[in-house]
């Protein structure tokens, strides 16, 4: 496709919020590190960060020349990919807090399963738009459901929680847009609370006290409900407008664990205050809005669900960080999409939209021209 | 297509999408608008510290301005009270092992001052190791923090101990009597002697840090700072000088007594070295001692145990607390008493024959002086002699007169825990004894044994009534209360507090006698070879637990008018010429030597 075409057709609506929000991302990172840093590499997260987001706009705008529709194609290679590199991680892995999450490619750690969520995207929408015309009973969706689980499953003895879920949630919106009945909803929702005592035995120990510490963080102080106590000290005290940037005494004096990556919203909240957090929350529900709007609007199956899958990782990902640092979720691995600081999960969500961008940008299957 | 057939679908998802939004913008309200002040202040506690700066108490000087008492900088151990409202088993395990404390020890210090706003101090003047460990652990031990602060310092540990006393942490005990009922658990007050009766003045006032703290609790920034108003410092009437000269004679002569044989159990003793004409005591010492700086930063239950076990009792000031009977040293009453009301002249002469005629009680030793005169009764402490004036006196009489020396009440000396001493009568004795009074009963109190009981200190004032033509002065060890710049902002001047009802020439009568104990034939002629005159009294208080005590009470010069009085006892120490006289002698000695 033409340059000029490209960026005549872009949807600035979309693209301008993401790219407000990875600026507020860069922003907030600064502050939230700069404090710990020796001198000359004081701002390295926020130069580190802005390299990945440069390479990554280089990237996604080579990938908008291409159609989107060439991926149905790469589906079942990258699937196996996937496959094999989250059990690559299995066993080559470095554990960090606990969890077998990292590869080390060079200078670059990698997180895996950031990727294995656009991989996932783009492998379920092609896959059940192959199926879509069989998908009218439970049973069809079978094979849907095994084909979320092997990853899902070994993602999950990562263990990464949080991720998995992301798979299910992406699952989750699949289901919803194909029609799945509303009763087998209901039905596998009752089936999963009367579950839910079995799953608990197949929880990690540390994912069973995040989980008591969610209840009750005054259960440890200092233990794994620090994180959340401080996290939700950081925010509340941000009160209407914030303390302003550099000002959040939680997230510079170091009170706020993990303030760059994970709890970069907390920062957010104390600087911004509640002005600032009600501006980002509507900027990713700006993207989200328009996510979707984009997948109504694709002109075949395939595209319409990998929109769905997109707008249903960002919606999960911002429902559960977000209520993580506040205190109604439990503590997952959970980044969030444009602020926290992280090459993998920065080239992933820049990745989903460019694919969002391009869908856009693709109304009809490419005549030759 | 999907997206064609079935736009509903998109629109439930949108909906639970903006469910979801409004659920989270719902949640930030209620943490930053509805419970933002909450969170705010919690910010706030974690980032702020209050720390209070402990004002310095007053520096103790003696009467030649050497320093006494002072205060030495000293690193404390203290755990913050930030967001945490219980502290980690962990952390304070791992405080057990660096202050080489038990759990359950910290934890009751944590408990004791759970409702207070101050940081917990759990060690004062922490050894340098235990420092250099804590600074370099300071990562893990979230919440803990060194503070410097002054440490009081006892200069010369045991020296004069029980006059300067020593300080400690306020007790719930001291706050709930209302004395020290301003202050904050954990201050530092004076708990016995000089520190305790004058902590109003040696206290000060402290001042406090608001500092800015990082989560390892190092200090990024002081916020802001209220300085610490020191404490007042005083000027004591002690002598340090004397007082080393009096406790070296006391610790020498103590052990020589033990060595020999003659009192083996001779460990506790008392001195007072008093000025008749001021009031202002010299040296005080009382036997056996202990070092204050033990009690600074609490003491350890071992310490503790060895001193509170000790049948000597360290902890009693004897000077002041220590109640005997007078022993002979009561005679100069029962004779001023006798002289006064004319029952005896000076020149009558009674006949000794080493027993009274009225009841069989004898001399010590069974001597006879044969006829005598009132100083050479004296002189030699002649029982029979002082059994006929306290025959004629009759024990209302003596009792009054000992009454009009000081005995049987507080002298009013600057310290707290002063006894009162006894003056036995007969209805004393019916109440407690369930015995009536006999003769022989008024013989005893006539020569000073029996019930009467009387304190070092008292003996001291007594005596400087005669050394000082009747006058007695209000005894006190403080001079004057010095501000922080030099000032002086109180000065404590002699204070006439009694004159006794006793002619001047009986008074002469009396001081004559007491200058023949000193001289060839008197009880304490080991006294003569001093270069000044010396008038004294020797006593032995009968001990029905164990060997006498042994006094020996005396002032010089005894030729002018005289400037100091030396009041010795030695508990169990036998015969005062032998047990007490030496130290006496010992005191002067370094004091008149170092006048001329």
């Amino acid at each position: 496709m033409h340059r000029t075409r490209i960026l005549r057709n872009l949807d600035f609506i979309l693209l301008l919020p993401v790219l407000l929000l990875i600026l507020i991302g860069i922003i907030t990172i600064g502050s939230a590190t700069h404090m710990n840093m020796p001198n000359p590499n004081r701002y390295y997260y926020v130069m580190r960060q802005s390299m990945f987001v440069i390479a990554n706009l280089v990237l996604g705008y080579y990938f908008l020349r291409f159609d989107y529709r060439m991926l149905k194609d790469l589906a079942k290679p990258l699937y196996l990919f996937n496959i094999g590199m989250l059990l690559a991680v299995m066993f080559f892995g470095h554990t960090v807090l606990g969890a077998q999450r990292w590869i080390q490619l060079g200078p670059i750690s990698l997180q895996p399963s950031e990727f294995a969520k656009a991989i996932m995207i783009i492998c379920l929408a092609s896959f059940v738009d192959r199926k879509l015309p069989t998908l009218d009973n439970f049973t069809s969706w079978l094979p849907v459901f095994g084909f979320v689980f092997v990853p899902f499953f070994l993602v999950m003895k990562q263990p990464d929680l949080g991720t998995s879920l992301v798979f299910a949630a992406i699952l989750l919106g699949v289901m919803i847009v194909c029609g799945f009945k509303k009763k087998y909803f209901l039905a596998i929702g009752g089936i999963g609370l009367a579950a839910a005592p079995l799953l608990w035995g197949v929880l990690h120990e540390y994912q069973r006290n995040r989980i008591r510490v969610f209840l009750d963080p005054g259960l440890e102080p200092y233990g794994s409900g620090y994180h959340v106590i401080q996290s939700m000290i950081a925010i509340g005290a941000g009160l209407f407008s914030g303390k302003g940037l550099f000002g959040g005494t939680q997230s510079q004096l170091d009170f706020l664990p993990e303030n760059h990556t994970d709890f970069i919203f907390a920062v957010a909240g104390e600087e911004f205050g509640f002005v600032g957090v009600t501006f980002i929350l509507l900027l990713y529900l700006l993207v989200i809005y328009r996510g979707l709007t984009i997948a109504m609007n694709a002109s075949d199956n395939f595209g319409c669900l990998l929109g769905v899958g997109v707008v249903s990782m960002f919606s999960f990902h911002v429902l559960v960080n977000v209520g993580m640092t506040s205190g109604i979720m439990p503590v997952t691995g959970v980044p969030l999409p444009f602020l926290s600081y992280g090459v993998s999960s920065l080239t992933t969500n820049m990745f989903l939209i460019t694919l969002l961008l391009n869908i856009d940008l693709h109304p009809q299957k490419l005549r030759f021209d | 297509m999907l997206n064609k057939e079935f736009a509903d679908r998109f629109r439930v998802m949108m909906v639970c999408i903006i469910g979801i939004f409004v659920i989270l913008i719902a949640r930030m309200a209620y943490l930053q608008l509805y419970r933002g002040d909450f969170y705010y202040r919690q910010a706030e506690g974690n980032r702020t510290r209050f720390t209070t700066i402990l004002a310095p108490r007053g520096i103790i000087y003696d009467c030649n301005g050497e320093e006494l008492v002072n205060n030495k900088p000293g690193f404390v151990v203290s755990l913050t009270r930030n967001a945490g409202e219980k502290y980690s088993p962990e952390l304070i395990a791992k405080l057990a092992v660096y202050l080489r404390m038990s759990e359950d020890d910290i934890q009751k210090i944590i408990d004791k001052n759970k409702d207070s706003y101050e940081p917990v101090r759990l060690m004062r003047d922490a050894p340098p190791d235990v420092v250099t460990k804590i600074e370099e652990n300071m990562r893990d031990l979230h919440g803990v923090m060194l503070e410097v602060q002054p440490v009081r310092n006892y200069v010369n540990r045991e020296l004069a101990v029980h006059a300067l006393g020593y300080v400690g942490e306020v007790s719930d005990y001291d706050i709930s009597q209302g004395r020290f009922q301003d202050l904050k658990a954990g201050s530092i007050v004076g708990k016995f002697g000089l520190e305790n009766f004058y902590d109003q003045f040696l206290r000060g006032t402290d001042g406090s840090y608001r500092e800015e703290v990082d989560v390892n609790g190092r200090i990024v920034q002081i916020l802001s700072k209220v300085n610490p108003h020191p404490g007042q410092s005083l000027v004591l009437t002690i002598d340090a000088k004397m007082q080393r000269v009096a406790e070296e004679a006391v610790d020498k002569q103590l052990a020589l007594l033990r060595a020999n044989g003659v009192a083996p159990n001779a460990r506790a003793c008392a001195v007072v070295a008093i000025e008749p004409n001021t009031g202002e005591i010299k040296a005080m010492v009382s036997r056996p001692g202990f070092d204050p700086n033990l009690f600074v930063n609490g003491i350890s239950s071992k310490n503790w145990r060895v001193i509170n076990e000790d049948p000597f009792n360290p902890m009693t000031n004897k000077a002041i607390a220590g109640e005997y009977p007078p022993g002979s040293t009561f005679k100069i009453v029962t004779g001023a008493a006798a002289l006064q009301t004319g029952k005896v002249t000076p020149n009558e002469l009674i006949f000794d024959s080493g027993r009274h005629w009225l009841v069989d009680m004898r001399n010590a030793g069974g001597e006879a002086l044969g006829y005598i005169d009132f100083q050479t009764a004296l002189a030699a402490s002649d029982n029979v002699y002082f059994y006929e004036m306290g025959n004629r006196l009759g024990i209302d009489l003596l009792d009054q007169y000992a009454a009009k020396f000081g005995f049987g009440k507080a002298t009013g000396v600057d310290l707290y825990g002063e006894s009162s001493g006894m003056v036995a009568n007969p209805a004393y004795k019916k109440k407690v004894f369930n015995e009536d009074w006999f003769l022989g009963d008024t013989f005893n109190a006539s020569i000073g044994q029996g019930f009467n009981l009387v304190t070092p200190l008292q003996d001291a004032l007594m005596l400087c009534a005669i050394a000082n033509e009747g006058k007695q002065f209000k005894p006190h060890l403080v001079k004057k209360v010095i501000n922080d710049d030099g000032s002086v902002f109180k000065t404590f001047a002699p204070e006439l507090i009694n004159t006794i009802p006793v002619d001047k020439n009986n008074i002469e009568l009396i001081q004559r006698g007491l200058r023949g104990v000193t001289q060839e034939g008197g009880t304490a002629a080991s006294l003569a070879i001093l270069p000044v005159v010396v008038a004294g009294k020797t006593g032995t208080a009968e001990n029905p637990h164990g060997v006498d005590h042994g006094w020996f009470i005396a002032y010089a010069p005894a030729d002018q008018k005289p400037s100091l009085v030396v009041v010795v006892v030695v508990e169990q120490g036998n015969y005062g010429a032998l047990s007490a006289a030496p130290i006496v002698r010992r005191v002067l000695e370094y004091a008149f030597k170092e006048q001329e």
